[in-house]
């Protein structure tokens, strides 16, 4: 057998413990309390977003849009940090990742695991909220007939829940591979903190530009976050839900295609930094 | 005998930000023979599981060398072929032993009915195959039932060299006396046994060789019968030894311990030996063991403890 | 150690590998957010333009990203409270920080200009602060357009605040053309043709109600202003712009005659007046026909208690013809003359009569 055919079968192989990992941590990570008392929130504010909207009328459907979704964020958010934040530390405090890593799992098995593992978790709460979402929006859908917003609002519901998954799956990235140098209370800090800054990621490359800041240092820094820094603000497609537009799937292709990107970089920062790290 | 671990010069050494180097390893040189069990004995902060984790990969060495069962340390088809079993185990305190066992023996490629053979087979092993212990979550467990669990695992890909930190740590004598048998076993199916252990006891019954270890210096090592043996000297042992005859014992002997009128007499030679319960008899003492004196393994090491200090 | 320095460095070209894709990458998506109108990023000259208070919360809206529409929706609801206490400052305030928060809240940008020139000019007895509103509510939406550059509402907002509370037709009938490049309902064109009714430009107003029928051949809104206009306006309108005022005249007070408080009459015919003594060279011609233009104002101000614009023509022509009436006296003589005037129709039974009597055919 040629080395090219053995490749699905090394690619089996090699995955096997990656998916075992992963399989485990989202058995634990779901009867963990705190994700279940996140997304019993989740869901309660999802389904109060009804009648919230009754407090601004003629925008309605943007309060319930903004309140779900706002809500599947923060809460999504808090999941990824809190989870991707004290998988490992946990498991180097408990000296449980010694057992596991004597058997035949590499530190980028173990990694991208415990990163499956986490990101699944978060992305089975992000569908069960998001269901709830569309079922709030069914259920009021009569009271919105005839908004701009109706034009295509299901299939943008839709691609705005695709791209919050994919936002999350940066941001879990960002908080497993800080975790693998940092206590989790660091980790989960620096990811709120890289989140919300990141939200300034254009602005702080329009000051980068020449003309602003005369100090090349300050021109320097503010250019190194601007690249550095992740784009959660391509996953908002807010505006387009509510002005009644499509959102195309080039468009969410692309951002899907950056978020895996940029997280693949994230992981292999992660596995370089964990590589060498003493356990 | 092949060697299936073998270290030159491995060394360890913490350096921090601030303060001073540590040397948690100095200069170890091991050749642990293929099919035997060995010790590593030392005292608290010694480099017993500074070694265990060099030797597993979960820490790099400063400089020096390793290799074990003809592969490099760390490696995945090393780490497919040994067995771990650490101080004082953590495991996933969500899942039962059988979950627990399927975990790790789906790591290894196992499957199956095959999977299921191995882990009936070993919970039946270390005596955890009952429902109410196997279905039992493992933060319900007593730190013996950890211990069971964990030999368990350690052992669920059949391995070719076990790691044992404290093996019998937690156990009941009867659980102490199973976990020897265990080790003895493979020692019988001709695997090798790394053991790390305080309880010098239990590492005399068991182990082939021991290697001494104080403040990260070797102090001592060989075969155990080579460090038991008493290095020709004799001992007597006496009852209703008075004073005046101790006095005179004391000039004769290497060593008096002396509680009550009984007495326990190290000398060089025999004929000294001869002549001591001679005047033990005389002075109207009674003498109740006189030959070649064998040390036990908690003599030599204070011994060496000692030396080194 | 020769495998872990390939794998290093098997990571590192994975690394720049990634890192040289997700360039181009990048640069794609901010293209399509930037043709497609994705959520716009803040421009910092924008955030420049802010004073400091208010730089605080477009920062605070930045960082929120995704989060701010949720917080600006919960200062709204905030805003419920304040607004039952009838604290309408609070109000004002809450309403402002909601549009720093999430400028594309279209419905803020329209609430909070809509209390400014609605409500705060209510509370205030002093005109120049009445003034200062009516000026900040115009502010307000120029701003939220600056923002929602392509959103209907604001522009027909913005225009309608000009029909309704400056008065200010031209403006009125130029924001209202302003949302006709967007998606936008069908009342849009008719508000545009009743601007221009009112400026007046009879023509204009005619172009736009006959686009109005169409797209819409059952607007009977339309439909009746067509037939109006064309039957009674038309043509005096076209004998104005050819400058034959006494012809236009007479057919306006002809119709006035039958319908002396039709609206657009009393305006074409005071705009007639004022036409034709601004071409006229003879100043005492020229202070005459004022004085009737200023006779057609005051009685449209007199007919119509809410026309504002027919109030400041009033007081812009006593200016030019050296009367002095300050506003509050104009509005004090107009209400009795009101009055007395429902009570000269409750004796005689008839609404009013223009006091010229309309010319027979051949006459």
């Amino acid at each position: 057998m040629s080395a090219v055919s053995r490749i699905p079968q090394y690619t089996a192989q090699w995955t096997r413990p990656v998916l075992q990992i992963a399989k485990y941590t989202l058995h634990e990570a779901v009867r963990r309390r705190f994700m279940n008392v996140i997304l019993l929130f989740g869901i309660v504010v999802i389904a109060s977003s009804s009648m919230f909207a009754a407090w601004a009328p003629g925008a309605e459907l943007k309060m319930i849009v903004d309140t779900g979704l706002g809500a599947i964020r923060i809460f999504g958010l808090l999941m990824a940090v809190f989870l991707g934040a004290i998988l490992i530390p946990t498991e180097i405090e408990k000296k449980t990742i010694h057992v596991l890593l004597a058997k035949p799992v590499s530190r980028m098995q173990f990694l991208l695991g415990k990163f499956l593992g986490a990101y699944l978790t978060v992305l089975l709460n992000i569908v069960l909220m998001g269901l709830a979402f569309l079922a709030v929006m069914y259920l009021k859908r009569s009271a919105f007939a005839g908004e701009k917003a109706m034009a295509f609002l299901y299939p943008n519901l839709a691609a705005a829940l695709v791209l919050m998954m994919f936002e999350l799956l940066v941001l879990t990235g960002i908080a497993i591979t800080v975790s693998t140098i940092a206590s989790w209370v660091f980790t989960a800090v620096f990811s709120f903190f890289v989140y919300f800054a990141a939200q300034l990621r254009t602005t702080l490359g329009h000051l980068a530009e020449p003309g602003h800041y005369d100090n090349p240092i300050s021109q320097g820094i503010l250019s190194v976050l601007h690249v550095v820094l992740p784009h959660f603000e391509d996953f908002d497609v807010r505006q387009k839900i509510i002005g009644g537009e499509p959102v195309l799937a080039n468009y969410v292709g692309m951002c899907i295609l950056g978020a895996l990107l940029y997280t693949g970089i994230l992981l292999l920062l992660g596995y370089f930094v964990f590589h060498e790290r003493e356990v | 005998m092949a060697s299936a671990i073998r270290t030159r010069g491995l060394t360890k050494i913490y350096r921090g930000v601030v303060g001073p180097a540590v040397e948690a390893l100095v200069d170890l040189n091991l050749d642990v023979r293929e099919g035997t069990i060995f010790g590593l004995v030392g005292p608290n902060g010694s480099g017993k599981t500074t070694t265990l984790k060099l030797l597993l990969g979960l820490i790099f060495p400063t400089r020096g060398s390793m290799q074990a069962l003809g592969d490099e340390v760390g490696s995945a088809r090393y780490r497919s072929r040994v067995g771990f079993l650490p101080d004082g185990p953590y495991f996933y305190d969500h899942l039962n032993a059988d979950e627990l066992l399927h975990f790790y023996g789906g790591i290894f490629g196992l499957r199956g009915a095959e999977l299921r053979r191995r882990v009936d087979e070993l919970l039946e092993l270390v005596d955890m195959a009952a429902p109410d212990r196997r279905r039992r979550r493992v933060r319900e467990y007593s730190k013996g039932m950890i211990q069971r669990i964990g030999v368990a695992q350690a052992m669920i890909n059949d391995p070719d060299l076990v790691y044992f930190d404290e093996p019998t740590s937690g156990l009941d004598p009867q659980g102490s006396l199973q976990m020897r048998e265990i080790i003895l076993r493979l020692r019988r199916q001709g695997k090798t046994v790394f053991l790390c252990s305080h309880l010098l006891a239990e590492v005399e019954r068991i182990c082939d060789d021991v290697t001494i270890l104080n403040e990260g210096h070797t102090v001592r090592q060989g075969s155990l019968a080579e460090l038991l043996e008493g290095e020709g000297l004799f001992s007597v042992e006496a009852r209703q030894v008075d004073e005046a005859c101790l006095a005179q014992v004391r000039d004769l002997a290497q060593s008096v311990q002396a509680t009550d009128g009984s007495v326990e007499v190290v000398v060089a030679d025999e004929p000294r030996a001869l002549r001591i319960a001679d005047l033990i008899r005389q002075s109207g003492g009674k003498v109740t063991v006189i030959g070649k004196r064998r040390r036990s393994l908690e003599d030599v090491f204070i011994e060496s403890i000692e030396e080194a200090q | 150690m020769k495998r872990s320095l390939r794998n290093k460095l098997l990571v590192w070209l994975l690394i720049i590998g990634g890192l040289l894709l997700s360039n181009p990458l990048q640069e794609a998506i901010t293209r399509e957010r930037q043709l497609r109108r994705y959520n716009e990023p803040t421009p910092i000259a924008k955030i420049l333009e802010f004073e400091p208070v208010a730089i605080t919360g477009v920062i605070a809206g930045m960082m929120l990203g995704g989060f701010r529409g949720t917080a600006a929706n919960l200062m709204w609801m905030k805003l419920d409270e304040y607004w039952h206490s009838e604290k309408w400052h609070d109000c004002l305030y809450i309403m402002r920080t909601v549009t720093l928060l999430d400028p594309h809240f279209i419905e803020a940008w329209k609430t909070t200009s809509w209390h400014l020139m609605y409500n705060m000019t209510v509370e205030t007895q002093d005109e120049s602060e009445k003034q200062k509103y009516l000026q900040e509510g115009i502010d307000v939406l120029k701003e939220g357009i600056s923002w929602n550059p392509e959103q209907y509402d604001l522009y027909v907002e913005l225009g309608w605040d000009y029909f309704d509370k400056m008065d200010d037709y031209d403006q009125a009938a130029r924001w209202f053309g302003y949302a006709l490049q967007f998606e936008h309902p069908d009342y849009v064109e008719r508000l545009l043709a009743h601007g221009y009714e009112r400026l007046p430009d009879i023509e204009k107003a005619l172009d736009w109600y006959d686009y109005c029928l169409k797209r819409y051949p059952f607007d009977n809104t339309a439909i009746g202003a067509t037939v109006t206009i064309r039957e009674r306006y038309l043509e005096a309108w076209r004998l104005l712009q050819a400058g034959s005022y006494q012809q236009a005249r007479d057919l306006i007070l002809d119709h006035l005659a039958t319908d002396p408080t039709g609206s657009i009459g009393i305006r074409l015919l005071a705009t007639i007046y004022e036409r034709e003594a601004r071409a006229t060279r003879d100043p005492a011609a020229a202070r005459r026909l004022k004085g009737q233009a200023l006779r057609e104002w005051e009685n449209l101000a007199r007919t119509y208690a809410l026309d504002s614009y027919a109030r400041r023509k009033v007081l812009a022509l006593k200016q030019e013809l050296g009367l002095k009436e300050t506003p509050e006296e104009l509005e004090r003589r107009l209400a009795q003359e009101r009055r007395q005037s429902m009570i000269e129709r409750e004796k005689t039974g008839l609404y009013g009569a223009h006091e010229h009597q309309p010319t027979a055919p051949g006459q």
